[in-house]
C-alpha cells in the first residue's frame, strides 16, 4: 500500500516536472539582436538596454551579435540566426540596403524580424522600431532658426556619407534651416564619421581660418563635443552656439554647463524597451506587424536636469 | 672636376634629404595658399593633431626597421587609454594612471613579441590577433560605453609646458628617444642588421629573438603613452578610439622613407612623413576643400611624395654603382 502510494507520488511529481518543462520550452522564445557595431557607443548602449529590458520577460532570451560595422558579417549573422532557428531577429543595420535581401529572406523563411536604428522600410512582414532621424535634427534646426544671428558663420559636422541617419539629419538641417536662412554662411563642412577626435581636428583648423564662428551644427553629440573641446578656453567663442543629436551623457553635461545649446534625445533605453515589447507582442501573437517610433524630445538648459537622470541610472554620470 | 664634385654632392644631399625637400616645398606652397598656415597657433595645432599618430609612427619605424610590424597599436592604444582613465577615476592619481597606461601597452606588446619570437607567428598575423583581442577587452571592460568626467586627467592631452602643448612635448621626447636608440646604441645597430638580413645578423652573433622582443617592448611603451594622450586630448575614455590609427602611423613611417623590407628608416624621416600628412590635412581644411576631394588629393600627393623619394634614392644608387664601376672600366680599358 505504502509502496503504491510512493509510486503514485513519484509519478505525479514526474508528470508535473514534465508538464512544467514542456510549458517552459514552449514559452522560451529565442531572440537574436544583431548590433551594427559594439564599438559604436550608441549601439553598445542599445545592446546593454536590450539585455536589461529582456530580464523583465521570463519567456524570452536574447543573444547579442556584433557585426563590427561590416555588411558581410551582419548579413552572415542574419543567415546564421535563421539557420539556428531563432524565433525573432532584431537587426540594427550597418547599411539598410545591404541587409535588405537578407531580411527579406529571413521573413520568407518564417522568422519574425524587427529592424531598428535605422529601420529598413517596405519589407512586407517585417516590423520596425526607430526614432525619426529627420525629426531629431529638425527640432534643433527649428530652435536654431530663432537663435542663430543674422549673417552668421556656421560650421557643419556630418556623419558618414550613405548612413541613413547621417543623411536624413543633414537633410533636415537643409530644409528646416539653411533653405530658410540664406544670410547664414557655411564656412566649413566636413565628414567627421561621428568621431570626437576627428571633429576636433576640423574645428582646430576652422578656428584658424575664420575670425568668427557663430554656431556648430553637428549631426551627433560626439562631434559637437569635439568642436566645443577645441574652443573651451577661448573667450572669443564664449557665445558660440552648438547643436547635436543623440543625448549622450557628455552632451547633457555640456548643456547643463551652458556650453552646448541643444540636442535631441535618442534614448537607447526607450528604443530597447520598445523593441523588446514589440518582440514580445509579435511572438505571443498579440500583433502581426508594426512600424513605430520613439519620441525625440529636444533637450536644452531648461529641461536638461530630467534627462541627466537617465544617464545617472545607467552609471554614465555619477 | 670641381663642377663634378659639386654636382655629386648636390645629388647626395638631394637623395638623402629628399623627404625634407618635399616637406619644405609643401610648407612654401601651403603658405602661399593660406596666410594663416605659418601662424604659431596653426603650427601648434598641427603638431598637437599629429602627435598621437607620430608617437605610434615612431614605434612602427623601430619595428619595420627590424623587419616587424604592429597592426594592433590602434586597439592597444584604446585599451591602455581606457584602463588608465579608469584607474585615474578610481584613485585620483595621475602618476598611477600614467604608469598603468604604459604597462598595458608594454604587456600587450610583450605578448606580440612572444608570439612572433617563440611561436614564429608572422608579425602581421600575431598583431592582427592582438588587435582584435585588445579591442574586445576594452569594449568588454567598458561595456562599450565611454568614460566621461575625467577631470584633471585632461592635463596630459591639453596641458602645456611653456607654450608647447604636452602631446607635442611627448612627441619630441619620443622622437629623441627613437633617434638615440636607432643611431647611438648597439640595440639600434643590431635592429638594422636584423631587419636587413636576419640570417646574416644571427650568424654574426646577434641575439635576434631578444632584439625583436625589445623592439616590441619599446613600441608598447609608445603605444601606451599615445593611448593616454588621446584620451586626455579628447576628454573621454573611449573604447572605440584609435580605429585605423595603425594605418596612419604606417603611412607616416613609409612616407618618411622607412622601407617595408626592413633595415632602412630614420626617426627624422618619420617625423617629416607625419608632418607631410598633417600639413596636407590642415591646408585642405583651411582652404575648404570638399571632404570627398580631400581623400583623392591626399592619396595622390602621398603617392607623389613617396614616388619622388624612391626615384631620388634609386638615382643615387645608380650613380653610386656607376661611379664604382668607372675605375674598373678604366683599368679594363688600359689593359
Amino acid at each position: 500500500m505504502k509502496f503504491m502510494k510512493s509510486i503514485r507520488t513519484v509519478t505525479a511529481v514526474a508528470a508535473l516536472c514534465l508538464a512544467a518543462t514542456t510549458v517552459a520550452q514552449a514559452e522560451n522564445y529565442k531572440i537574436a539582436f544583431i548590433a551594427r557595431a559594439q564599438a559604436d557607443s550608441f549601439a553598445a548602449w542599445l545592446a546593454n538596454g536590450i539585455m536589461d529590458e529582456v530580464k523583465k520577460y521570463p519567456d524570452m532570451t536574447v543573444d547579442v551579435m556584433d557585426a563590427q560595422a561590416d555588411d558581410a558579417k551582419e548579413n552572415a549573422f542574419i543567415e546564421n540566426a535563421v539557420a539556428n532557428k531563432y524565433d525573432l531577429i532584431i537587426v540594427q543595420p550597418n547599411n539598410g540596403e545591404a541587409q535588405r535581401p537578407y531580411v527579406e529572406q529571413a521573413v520568407k523563411d518564417g522568422v519574425k524580424v524587427i529592424t531598428t536604428n535605422a529601420r529598413i522600410k517596405d519589407i512586407p512582414g517585417s516590423s520596425s522600431v526607430d526614432a525619426d532621424p529627420y525629426e531629431q535634427a529638425a527640432v534643433n534646426a527649428r530652435l536654431a532658426l530663432e537663435q542663430i544671428p543674422q549673417g552668421a558663420n556656421v560650421v557643419v559636422l556630418n556623419g558618414p556619407s550613405g548612413n541613413m541617419h547621417a543623411d536624413m539629419r543633414r537633410d533636415a538641417w537643409q530644409k528646416e534651416f539653411f533653405d530658410k536662412r540664406s544670410d547664414v554662411k557655411i564656412v566649413g563642412e566636413q565628414i567627421a564619421h561621428w568621431n570626437k577626435e576627428e571633429a576636433m581636428r576640423f574645428m582646430e583648423d576652422w578656428v584658424q581660418a575664420n575670425d568668427k564662428i557663430d554656431a556648430v551644427v553637428s549631426m551627433n553629440d560626439n562631434m559637437a563635443a569635439g568642436a566645443l573641446e577645441v574652443v573651451k578656453d577661448d573667450p572669443k567663442f564664449d557665445k558660440m552656439l552648438a547643436y547635436g543629436v543623440d543625448g549622450t551623457a557628455e552632451a547633457m553635461l555640456l548643456i547643463q554647463e551652458g556650453r552646448m545649446t541643444s540636442t535631441a534625445l535618442q534614448n537607447a533605453y526607450d528604443l530597447a524597451a520598445k523593441n523588446i515589447s514589440v518582440a514580445h507582442d509579435l511572438l505571443t501573437g498579440k500583433i502581426e506587424q508594426i512600424d513605430t517610433d520613439i519620441d525625440c524630445p529636444l533637450v536644452t538648459k531648461d529641461n536638461v536636469a530630467e534627462f541627466i537622470e537617465i544617464h545617472k541610472k545607467s552609471g554614465a554620470i555619477k | 672636376m670641381n663642377n663634378l664634385m659639386t654636382r655629386e654632392k648636390w645629388q647626395t644631399i638631394k637623395s638623402r634629404y629628399s623627404i625634407y625637400l618635399v616637406l619644405i616645398v609643401m610648407i612654401i606652397v601651403c603658405n602661399l595658399l593660406n596666410e594663416n598656415f605659418l601662424s604659431p597657433r596653426n603650427l601648434s595645432n598641427i603638431s598637437a593633431q599629429i602627435s598621437v599618430t607620430t608617437i605610434l609612427a615612431f614605434g612602427e619605424t623601430i619595428l619595420i626597421i627590424g623587419g616587424l610590424l604592429d597592426l594592433s597599436c590602434g586597439s592597444v592604444l584604446a585599451l591602455a587609454g581606457v584602463l588608465s582613465v579608469y584607474v585615474f577615476k578610481e584613485t585620483g592619481s595621475l602618476s598611477l594612471a600614467f604608469a598603468v597606461g604604459l604597462i598595458v601597452g608594454v604587456l600587450c606588446n610583450f605578448v606580440n613579441g612572444i608570439l612572433v619570437r617563440r611561436f614564429n607567428i608572422p608579425a602581421f598575423i600575431a598583431t592582427l590577433a592582438m588587435m582584435t583581442v585588445a579591442r574586445g577587452i576594452a569594449l568588454l571592460f567598458t561595456k562599450g560605453q565611454n568614460i566621461y568626467q575625467i577631470g584633471d586627467y585632461v592635463w596630459f592631452g591639453q596641458g602645456k609646458i611653456g607654450f608647447v602643448p604636452l602631446p607635442v612635448f611627448f612627441m619630441i621626447i619620443v622622437g629623441i628617444v627613437t633617434w638615440y636608440i636607432l643611431g647611438h646604441t648597439s640595440f639600434g645597430r643590431s635592429l638594422y642588421a636584423v631587419g636587413g638580413n636576419e640570417e646574416a645578423a644571427r650568424a654574426s652573433g646577434i641575439n635576434v629573438g631578444r632584439i625583436k622582443i625589445g623592439a616590441y617592448l619599446i613600441n608598447g611603451a609608445f603605444v601606451g603613452l599615445a593611448g593616454i594622450l588621446l584620451m586626455a586630448r579628447t576628454n573621454v575614455g573611449a573604447p572605440n578610439a584609435g580605429q585605423g590609427y595603425e594605418f596612419e602611423a604606417l603611412t607616416a613611417a613609409i612616407i618618411g622613407g622607412t622601407s617595408f623590407s626592413g633595415g632602412l628608416g630614420t626617426a627624422g624621416g618619420t617625423l617629416a612623413g607625419a608632418f607631410i600628412v598633417g600639413f596636407l590635412n590642415n591646408i585642405m581644411n583651411l582652404t575648404g576643400v570638399d571632404s570627398y576631394l580631400q581623400q583623392v588629393i591626399k592619396g595622390g600627393i602621398i603617392a607623389l611624395a613617396v614616388g619622388y623619394d624612391m626615384w631620388a634614392k634609386v638615382n643615387r644608387t645608380r650613380k653610386t654603382l656607376g661611379a664604382a664601376k668607372l675605375p674598373n672600366e678604366r683599368k679594363e680599358a688600359k689593359a
